[in-house]
């Protein structure tokens, strides 16, 4: 009976220890970024400025058809049906200040940043790993740490924290659509809009959306330089990596919601 | 003009190359190959099955758990937060939740392996033997989600609702178990259920087609599997997002079968 049961639970066992090695390292990695972000000579401004336009030129366009297409789809149209049942379809702008503003602006900018960006921060550090480039790095002196990673962590909070806003905008637009497609005047929807929307949903929102940015670079950069050789390997980091950021992302967002929620009790109040 | 294209070249290429996949399927070449889409079945089940319910939980517990409890209490009808549950989840929720699930494991781990296959240049060796590398790569990938993913898929929505009602319920409590239950069943029909499998199904099918395009098409060694691999994830993201809103825009539109107003 026992002896049969071992090799079960052994097997169980390892892909959990596995788990929980990676996660300590990263969290040994974040701490290694925060101390040589702070800590001077700082050598990666040039490199911060190629990552930011680089995630920049990469996200832009995914990220503008994704939150248009969503909050069409999901808040607007469906949103709108249950409004047009009660007859308050003006209520959608303070309905769009939750679905835009609080959930899927922030959602999927991570889900676009995390999807194209960090994948393709993963592969390039990958690709560097598996050339060893990186070993000749630190021959050289040079540390990884802060060269490569300080620089991509810094660019994605920022970037991701100002696509923020841009996805709200679009997301908004996505809105506006929906409206035109009931038939209803923008009138309304604006005014409710802007009559629900509080400042601390707009904070919220975009330090969110700075806490996932260090989040998926914190993943993609450690999934990169960890990357093994074999012809599989680069892409199995990739792989990897983006589900980690998937499940990572939304367990942050349900913990920071629903905190945000509970503190913040007025922010919940139709007005 | 040089990036439009290239985008249009390459979305040609992928047309063409899933079409190809799709009339091999159709025409039952796949069937020679039965037990291999077997073995796909059972990998997809085993590799991807809990990472899928897991995001489906969690996005039930968040955005259609939490919010739905929040959003009921402001507007004065915190009983009826099962009405919001349940189109959250049934509708909108379930579907993304596994087409970014798909996408991320599903469709980029197809990618590292079929690309690794071209790379170690063993699809050059299937087609030497005289097996056609198509039919036995991709056909019987795509053959294996069919058989196998409607199932996870209403499994995922089960899921989202079991984590909705912990939410509501358990963790937010202002509604009793059988108010919530009572709303939330009204608020659901047989049709919904099929028109939301068959968002998640079009997802599905996209992200492996789409994943068997870049991986079967991968070149330049472990780097170029590596980007092949990113590339899928823009392609995919971009694409789970118009399905989603196209199978809103043709399944309820304006219509949203509720069973109450006139």
């Amino acid at each position: 009976m026992v002896a049969g049961v071992y090799p079960v639970v052994r097997r169980a066992y390892l892909p959990v220890k596995n788990g929980l090695e990676q996660t300590g390292e990263m969290m040994i990695l974040t701490g290694k970024t925060l101390v040589s972000a702070i800590r001077p000579p700082h050598p990666y401004g040039t490199e911060f400025v190629q990552q930011f336009m680089f995630v920049l030129r990469l996200c832009w366009f995914p990220l503008l058809i994704s939150t248009v297409a969503i909050c069409y789809g999901a808040p607007g149209l469906q949103a709108g049906n249950a409004l047009v049942i009660f007859g308050a379809l003006d209520r959608l702008g303070g309905f769009f200040v939750l679905a835009s503003i609080r959930e899927i602006g922030p959602n999927v900018t991570a889900i676009v940043v995390a999807g194209v960006g960090g994948t393709a921060i993963t592969a390039d550090l990958g690709a560097r790993k598996i050339r060893e480039e990186l070993d000749a790095l630190q021959v050289l002196g040079v540390d990884p740490v802060k060269n490569l990673v300080v620089p991509r962590f810094l660019a994605l909070m920022i970037i991701t924290g100002l696509f923020n806003i841009f996805a709200v905008m679009f997301g908004l637009f996505g809105g506006v659509l929906a409206t035109i497609t009931f038939d209803a005047p923008l009138g309304p929807f604006f005014a409710t809009l802007l009559s629900n929307a509080s400042t601390t949903d707009l904070w919220g929102s975009v330090l969110k959306t700075t806490l996932f940015g260090a989040i998926i670079a914190i993943v993609s950069c450690y999934k990169g330089m960890t990357a093994s050789g074999g012809a599989e390997g680069v892409g199995r980091a990739v792989n990897q990596g983006v589900v980690i950021e998937f499940l990572a992302i939304f367990a942050f967002n349900y913990v920071f919601t629903q905190t945000l929620l509970a503190t913040h009790p007025e922010i919940s109040v139709i007005k | 003009m040089e990036v439009p294209r290239d985008l249009l070249g390459s979305l040609g290429d992928i047309a063409k190359f899933c079409w190809r996949v799709l009339v091999e399927v159709f025409e039952g070449r796949t069937i020679k190959f039965f037990g291999e889409t077997l073995r796909q079945a059972g990998i997809l089940i085993i590799g991807s099955g809990l990472v899928i319910w897991g995001l489906a939980f969690i996005l039930g517990l968040s955005i259609c758990g939490v919010e739905a409890a929040y959003f009921n209490r402001s507007i004065g009808a915190p009983a009826y937060a099962g009405w919001f549950g349940a189109w959250c989840d049934l509708r909108e929720a379930m579907p993304y939740a596994f087409g970014y699930m798909m996408s991320a494991k599903v469709g980029t781990g197809l990618v590292a392996e079929i690309g690794a296959m071209r790379i170690n240049e063993e699809i050059d060796a299937l087609d030497v033997m005289g097996i056609s590398s198509l039919t036995f790569l991709c056909s019987t990938r795509l053959l294996a989600a069919w058989v196998v993913l409607p199932f996870m898929y209403i499994i995922a929505v089960g899921v989202g609702f079991f984590a909705t009602h912990l939410a509501i319920v358990e963790q937010i409590g202002e509604v009793s178990s059988g108010g919530y239950s009572l709303i939330f069943w009204m608020f659901q029909n047989p049709p919904d259920l099929f028109f939301s499998t068959i968002k998640g199904m079009a997802m599905a099918t996209v992200i492996v087609l789409v994943g068997c395009y870049y991986g079967y098409t991968a070149s330049g060694g472990p780097v170029g599997v590596g980007t092949a691999t990113a590339k899928s994830m823009v392609l995919n993201t971009v694409l789970v997002h118009i399905l989603g809103m196209l199978g809103t825009q043709i399944f309820w539109g304006t219509n949203p079968r509720a069973p109450i107003g006139g």
